[in-house]
């Protein structure tokens, strides 16, 4: 994607990459044999993905009783692991769509696994609503299809409709947007494959040749598909949010909702982002790419949306004192005091305290830090997601169905499975595609063009498409 | 194939070719495989075909649930059934001596459901909870089905004819016999009785109750020369005292009463008039949480309460005295008494002699004989007498019965003396149980010659002087039983049995009818006319002219044989429990999941302690002690183990615990809760319910499974010092709580005041409500019907009737004690009970809480496959076939009465994935709800709901699609009495009102309309607009007692 971008800009990409370097670098980890760190985190995953298929037909087995929701909080570990899982999801098309909007270059080293995390995450969070049906072979009665009951249609005033479409739409245009981006990428790899692993690459990049009309459709198409996204990232979870926003409970019928829960999505989808990045980078040996800079960018991006959340926080306590409304009163003394106070306190602390430590621009630019911080916040938008949830419903309007929750080894299966899939999957995506964008990450490669020092250094090309045909060439050689 | 139309189909018709005529020969042939070379190829269509019907055969095979039908039709339909129209039939609940008139509904010959019969005078309609399970315990799964020999815990069958001849030559010998049972108000049963006493003089009948009022008969047979007990008649009463009677839940005729308690407590928005009710007790009593006042003492100053009423009214001193506190009260109450002589009632549910002579001395005092307490008309339902039982255990030890029949009791069980009764009984050499399952004593039996189901059998009561009513069978017998009546004459060769006739008893009832009742009257000129009518109508009256003459007090009266204060530390109390009684009902599991209305606990009994507070911000159980924790507990030398639950009202220094829980044989009682009959003590012959032995451990484990359905229990309660100040008042907790427009409730004297702040709340929820961005919703009910219910709260009493009702009219499941515990009760009507007002002495509130039928309904909208909508007539209807159980209904309702089916609890899976989580009655192969003869109960008309759908009250929708038939076939508009909710008829204090809000004459809008001050909607300000109306709970406390 060439934009007009000014002559002198910071060094994206250290290590003075040339574009064959760049090609090698990204493409050797989906050609080499996995490595025994590779196999121990598949097992691993894997291991976990196998609990989760078995929480998963245990309860459709024997019924959503196995867990322990009952007749006051319905709703409990599933719906938390939904939304959080939804909310991870949140940070691929960010980066894809919003920064590219605001021009942020930086995204190229981090989008496309950024964007594959959104895609898993998605996956993850789609289980839930799904298996925590009651009768979930009937799942498909929520799809608005023509029929001879009646016929019978679904109810669009339900904020549960209309999560189906909103996620359901999030994934696919989350999906279409990163297959675009990969198209290119899994042509070069295919460039450099044999055998029926040449096949495959050149079926999965529909024949993509480098030409000037395909890299003119490409660009179009992912400038089309960016548009779509960006309005999504902010509808996704706003409409999440309307599961709770629309209903009469008090702690969750608030219009604050929407902002607060995008807020939170960004936030935990970043925290995501960094915990995978930093760990991917390392052990794909990617430092050169994603850089300390990068770390340090998606931090400032935490302890924006941190402190928004925590904003929102306080905003919920003021406005239930302030609405002198004795249920939203109580809903919120509940919340900071009640039974689960120590949900509510690890949230305050992981999602409000803690990203504090990112003003300090040592701890910013820390991996370590960083890496600590990162998890230390998604458990943080975990217990938010509990809180509003469990708590909320656990002492409503009538005192005498007030009730407790406790999870059951089902559901706590269920939730670290969806880790499993969620590794399984992200694991597999490291081994068959370059964890960057190749092409895009060719694009910013020249900081200027009297700094580009490389062994290729002519001025002669537009990105990838050029540096591909170079290869090409070194490599008949 | 000529075509002699000249018409061909082909030029090789037209020509005639042999191939073609050989082809058209055999034109729907089908080709042998031999003729294809034994080849048998499959073209590319065929192949589709035969791939497309196949994906579409196992599609339609794979995802339609292939539903068992067994339905056989009739090859000579019976008269009176019409399928799919009910039938029902006048016929009486009676256990023991409890005792409901009732309506028995059959559905295709098998009866499902027990309504009041409104004709009688003893219960008006009403019914108790344990009346409405009776039916479920008709399909008892555990039943004996034949008579025979009891070896090793089962019965080897034996035919009856064999039975009644081994049976007939150990009578024969002429040695003693005795027949063990609880009361028997049969006057016929009573007469079959008598001819085998007739035939083997050496009869004796020893007859107790499980819970005993023995000294209560006893006493007015010393003071009134009547060994009965009389009619109490609450209604007419201005001041009522109880002293421990538990007469609105367990004592004596608790239907009767609390439908007349419940006359004199009508209060309208115009105030009214209101009777006043004082209950002494030690333990919270579901009719002490009823009072207006209420006395805590311990259980060991029982006697000295009534003495001191007794004294403060004589003018008399002297006897044992209660502690000052409750004296000072006693002395206040004495004073409001004396104002209402002749309306006053003062009732003790001790079984002490001196005591219940000291009451009824005071009745005499207060000139309440005759008035109040009516020994016109006194009641049969308690006759027992357990002094005959220590006799009956020495000649048993002696070796002097030769056989004893077990008649309906279960001695081996439920007395204290227990274990020396097993002992004793097993020298006996002839033991014959008529029991109907396999109970404690029925196993230590040699014969079992079980008795029909009391809906299997013909029967008459009388359990009130002149009222009496009939026993009819609505089902032929399920299995081999015979009537115990009919077995007694069978061994007794009774002359007046016609052995030919099909059914014997039926017949000598009759003729017992005819040659007794039918010349006591005039109406009826023939005996068959008197005879139709008496079955027809269930109940039967006799003119005045027979019965007893009124009484006059002539006893005497000696407080010092009261009994003394121990001034123990710490004294327990044993009490009957509305649903299990004192443990004959254990084997209900509807009665067993109906929660104890005070405690809110089911299966099994738990030991109530009291609470504790600092009066600021603390409420602890005593000792520490939580709810679900494990404690030893030793009481008169016996140790017993109880899981404790805290319970607001139960005086300090104090416990109580429930009797009837540890069955240990013959049903699903068994397994759940602690006996406590071994620790009860007997004192003059006579059972007492408490003690001052009394140690109670430090927590030595927890209940895993502790059942109780409701967490938090309170509505502000505020510390006895200081009434303004609620404990915990960190604002939002107490404090919001009684703000919140769940319960009102004042004194009757501030009525007004209560009215004013209602019409202020009215004003701003409307306020509220108005701010909608909505059109309102109103205009589309006002036209045609609008089904709406009203639920006065001062009439209830919480006796937990309408929930069993429900749960038998809607096949609600059974979930068991750990489902219970998970929270997963499945009840459609559940009664919320909060406490309010001082700490130590709460007052209590009964709510019955279903759905709201909102007309802005929050789950509605929430659904997203429309599964729950709104009826034109302003029903919340559900769909289970459309439910897909995301449960976000459920989430959304404020008032938390949507209920999903979590597992597989009514067996409806095609697979038995469930089978180890659902209920099971202990020792039982299948599912409680997978037997086909459980399933009888089942009401064709309601749809049992599977695994992962909700469900939740429908307003019955079955009765008013019925009520609604029944009127467009008679061509008239709809009118009250055509629908009735389950609810409201089994209620026995007509608490509930359901109807048509649009007919202003409906007697749904004529009582919101009278209590219209007092009437609003539970969570009125939040727009949901609920179709039921509450009203205020007015109490008639008389603020002084204390002070």
């Amino acid at each position: 994607m060439s934009q007009a971008v000014a002559p002198v800009r910071h060094v994206l990409i250290t290590g003075n990459k040339s574009y064959h370097n760049i090609t090698e670098d990204l493409c050797v980890p989906t050609e080499k044999s996995p490595t025994r760190e590779w196999i121990i985190a598949f097992a691993l995953s894997a291991a976990f993905l196998g609990l989760y298929v078995f929480a998963i037909c245990w309860t459709v087995w024997k019924g959503i009783g196995e867990w322990g929701a009952n007749r006051t909080i319905n709703w409990a570990w599933d719906i938390t692991n939904f939304v959080w899982w939804i909310g991870i999801g949140h940070a691929g098309t960010l980066i894809s769509a919003i920064l590219l909007l605001f021009r942020q270059r930086w995204r190229t080293g981090v989008n496309r696994a950024a964007e594959a995390m959104t895609i898993f995450a998605v996956i993850c969070a789609g289980q839930f609503p799904i298996f925590h049906m009651g009768r979930v072979w009937l799942a498909f009665f929520i799809f608005p299809f023509p029929n001879t009951r009646g016929p019978l249609w679904t109810n669009f005033n339900s904020p549960l409709l209309w999560d189906v479409f909103a996620i359901s739409t999030y994934f696919s245009v989350s999906l279409l947007f990163w297959y675009t981006g990969l198209v290119p990428d899994l042509a070069t790899v295919r460039d450099r494959a044999s055998g029926f692993r040449r096949k495959m690459y050149e079926f999965f990049s529909f024949g993509w040749t480098g030409s000037a009309k395909h890299w003119q459709r490409w660009e179009a198409l992912s400038l089309v598909l960016a548009g779509i996204s960006t309005p999504l990232v902010l509808s996704v979870h706003t409409i999440v949010s309307f599961d709770f926003a629309t209903s009469v409970i008090p702690g969750w019928h608030t219009t604050i909702f929407p902002p607060y829960f995008v807020a939170g999505a960004v936030f935990s989808g970043f925290a995501m982002v960094q915990t995978l990045m930093v760990i991917t980078r390392k052990v794909l040996k990617l430092e050169d790419y994603i850089t300390i800079n990068h770390i340090e960018s998606m931090n400032k991006v935490i302890v924006l949306t941190g402190t928004i959340v925590g904003v929102a926080y306080l905003t919920e306590l003021f406005i239930a004192w302030y609405s002198g409304y004795i249920y939203e009163q109580f809903a919120f003394y509940n919340r900071v005091f009640g039974i689960y106070w120590w949900s509510y306190f690890g949230m305050m602390f992981c999602n409000v305290v803690s990203p504090q430590l990112f003003w300090s621009r040592n701890i910013r630019r820390s991996i370590w830090w960083t890496f600590f911080l990162s998890i230390v916040v998604n458990i943080g938008m975990w217990f938010e997601r509990f809180v509003i949830i469990a708590t909320t419903l656990a002492r409503d309007y009538l005192p005498s169905s007030w009730s407790y929750y406790r999870p059951t080894w089902v559901e706590i299966s269920i939730f670290t499975g969806t880790m499993g899939l969620f590794f399984t999957l992200y694991l597999i995506f490291t081994r068959v595609a370059p964890v960057v964008a190749i092409a895009e990450v060719k694009s910013i490669l020249k900081v200027a063009g009297d700094q580009y020092i490389g062994p290729d250094a002519k001025h002669d090309g537009h990105g990838a498409s050029h540096g591909k045909s170079t290869e090409k060439k070194e490599a008949e050689h | 194939m000529h075509h002699d139309n000249g018409i061909w189909v082909s030029t090789e018709d037209l020509m005639r070719e042999e191939s073609f005529l050989q082809s058209a020969e055999k034109e729907f042939a089908i080709e042998n495989i031999d003729q294809t070379d034994g080849k048998w190829e499959t073209n590319r269509r065929d192949f589709l075909k035969l791939l497309g019907f196949g994906l579409g055969a196992a599609t339609v095979a794979a995802s339609c649930q292939i539903p068992v039908k067994k339905a056989i039709p009739y090859v000579t339909k019976p008269d009176e059934i019409v399928p799919g129209v009910a039938n029902y039939f006048a016929s009486s609940f009676v256990h023991g001596g409890d005792y409901c008139a009732v309506l028995v509904k059959t559905r295709e010959g098998r009866p499902i459901k027990i309504e009041g019969n409104t004709l009688s005078g003893v219960t008006g309609g009403g019914t108790s909870a344990r009346a409405q399970a009776s039916v479920l315990s008709l399909y008892d799964t555990r039943r004996i089905q034949f008579a025979g020999k009891v070896s090793d815990g089962s019965v080897e069958k034996m035919e009856w004819a064999a039975l009644d001849r081994e049976i007939k030559s150990k009578l024969a010998a002429g040695g003693p016999v005795r027949i063990i049972a609880n009361t028997i108000m049969s006057p016929t049963a009573k007469l079959a009785l008598g001819e085998f006493v007739a035939k083997y003089p050496n009869t004796q009948v020893v007859s107790y109750d499980p819970v005993s009022s023995a000294a209560l008969v006893e006493a007015n047979k010393q003071s009134f020369g009547a060994a009965v007990v009389p009619s109490f008649k609450f209604d007419a009463a201005d001041v009522i005292v109880s002293f421990g009677a538990d007469f609105l839940g367990t004592w004596i005729s608790p239907v009767e009463y609390a439908r007349a308690y419940a006359k004199n407590r009508k209060i309208t928005g115009k105030g009214g008039k209101m009777s006043r009710h004082y209950q002494v007790e030690s333990h919270m009593s579901l009719t002490g949480s009823n009072a207006d006042n209420r006395v805590m003492i311990k259980p060991s100053e029982m006697g000295a309460a009534i003495v001191a009423l007794y004294n403060e009214l004589a003018g008399t001193s002297g006897g044992p005295k209660v502690g000052d506190k409750a004296a000072a009260a006693i002395k206040k109450i004495a004073a409001d008494l004396r104002n209402a002589r002749g309306k006053s009632l003062v009732v003790s549910g001790s079984n002490n002699v001196a005591e219940q002579v000291i009451v009824n001395k005071i009745n005499d005092i207060l000139g309440n004989i005759n008035t109040t307490v009516d020994f016109t008309r006194p009641s049969y339902q308690r006759q027992g007498d357990e002094r005959a039982l220590s006799g009956l255990i020495a000649e048993m030890n002696a070796g002097r019965v030769q056989v004893a029949l077990v008649w309906g009791a279960n001695p081996a069980w439920e007395l204290p003396q227990s274990a020396d009764f097993k002992a004793a009984f097993a020298k006996v050499p002839v033991r014959v149980s008529f029991n109907t399952v396999l109970d404690e004593t029925t196993l230590l039996c040699n014969y079992s010659a079980p008795a029909h189901h009391q809906l299997e059998s013909w029967g008459d009561v009388e359990p009130k002087a002149g009222y009496l009513s009939l026993i009819q069978p609505t089902i032929a017998p399920l299995f081999e039983t015979r009537q115990a009546e009919l077995s007694l004459l069978e061994w007794a060769d009774s002359a007046n049995l016609n052995r030919q006739d099909e059914q014997p008893y039926y017949q000598y009832l009759k003729s017992h009818w005819a040659s007794d009742l039918f010349q006591g009257q005039s109406k009826y000129s023939t005996p068959a006319a008197f005879w139709d009518m008496s079955l027809h109508d269930g109940v039967y009256e006799k003119p005045a002219a027979d019965l007893p003459s009124a009484a006059a007090f002539a006893g005497t009266v000696d407080v010092n044989a009261v009994t003394k204060p121990s001034g123990a530390e710490l004294e327990i109390s044993f009490y009957e429990t509305v649903n299990i009684g004192g443990g004959q009902y254990a084997h209900n599991p509807w009665l067993q999941e109906m929660p104890d209305p005070v405690n809110r606990t089911v299966w099994g009994n738990y030991l109530n302690i009291p609470v504790e507070s600092n009066g600021k911000d603390k409420i602890n159980g005593w000792k520490g002690l939580e709810d679900g924790d494990q404690v030893e507990v030793e009481v008169n030398g016996q140790k017993l183990t109880c899981t404790v639950v805290r319970n607001f009202g139960q005086p300090q220094g104090t416990v109580s615990i429930a009797l009837g829980g540890g069955r240990e044989a013959g049903g699903c009682g068994v397994t759940y809760g602690t006996n406590v009959n071994p620790a009860l003590k007997v004192e003059n012959g006579f059972i007492q319910y408490y003690s001052s032995d009394v140690k109670v451990s430090d927590k030595t484990g927890v209940d895993k499974h502790f059942a109780c359905v409701q967490h938090h229990h309170t509505l502000g309660v505020h510390s006895s010092a200081d009434a303004n100040h609620n404990i915990d008042e960190a604002e939002y907790f107490q404090g919001s709580l009684t703000k919140r427009s769940i319960i009102f409730q004042t004194n009757l004297k501030d009525l007004q005041e209560l009215e004013e702040k209602m019409v202020e709340f009215h004003e701003e929820a409307e306020h509220l409500n108005s701010q909608t961005l909505y059109p309102s919703t109103d205009e589309w009910f006002k036209t045609g019907l609008k089904w709406g219910m009203y639920v006065d709260l001062n009439s209830c009493i919480g006796c937990g009737a309408c929930q069993v009702a429900c749960v038998s009219e809607n096949n609600t499941p059974i979930v068991g004690k750990k489902e219970v515990a998970r929270h997963h009760e499945m009840t459609w009507l559940r009664i919320d009970r909060y406490f309010y007002g001082d700490i130590e002495n709460p007052k209590v509130v009964y709510q019955p809480m279903m759905c709201q039928h909102c007309d802005n309904a929050p789950c509605e909208n929430v659904c997203p496959v429309s599964a729950t909508t709104h009826s034109m007539e302003g029903i919340n209807q559900m769909a289970y076939n459309r439910c897909i159980g995301t449960r976000y209904c459920a989430n959304n309702c404020p008032y938390k009465v949507r209920r999903f089916n979590w597992l597989d609890y009514t067996t409806a899976d095609v697979w038995p994935a469930n089978e180890e989580r659902v209920f099971h009655v202990e020792g039982d192969e299948k599912p409680f709800y997978a037997d086909n003869l459980t399933r009888m109960v089942l009401n064709p008309d309601v749809t049992v709901r599977s695994r992962g759908v909700i469900e939740k009250c429908s307003f019955c929708v079955q009765r008013i699609q019925e009520g609604k038939l029944t009127a467009k076939r008679e061509g008239r508009a709809i009118m009250d009495n055509d629908v009735r909710t389950a609810c409201q008829t089994a209620c026995p204090t007509g608490a509930i009102v359901f109807g048509n809000l649009n007919n202003p004459e409906s007697e749904v809008n004529k009582k919101t309309k009278e209590a219209a001050e007092l009437a609003y909607k539970v969570l009125e300000e939040i727009n949901v607009r609920p179709a039921v109306s509450y009203s205020a709970k007015v109490t008639n406390t008389n603020e002084e007692l204390f002070s």
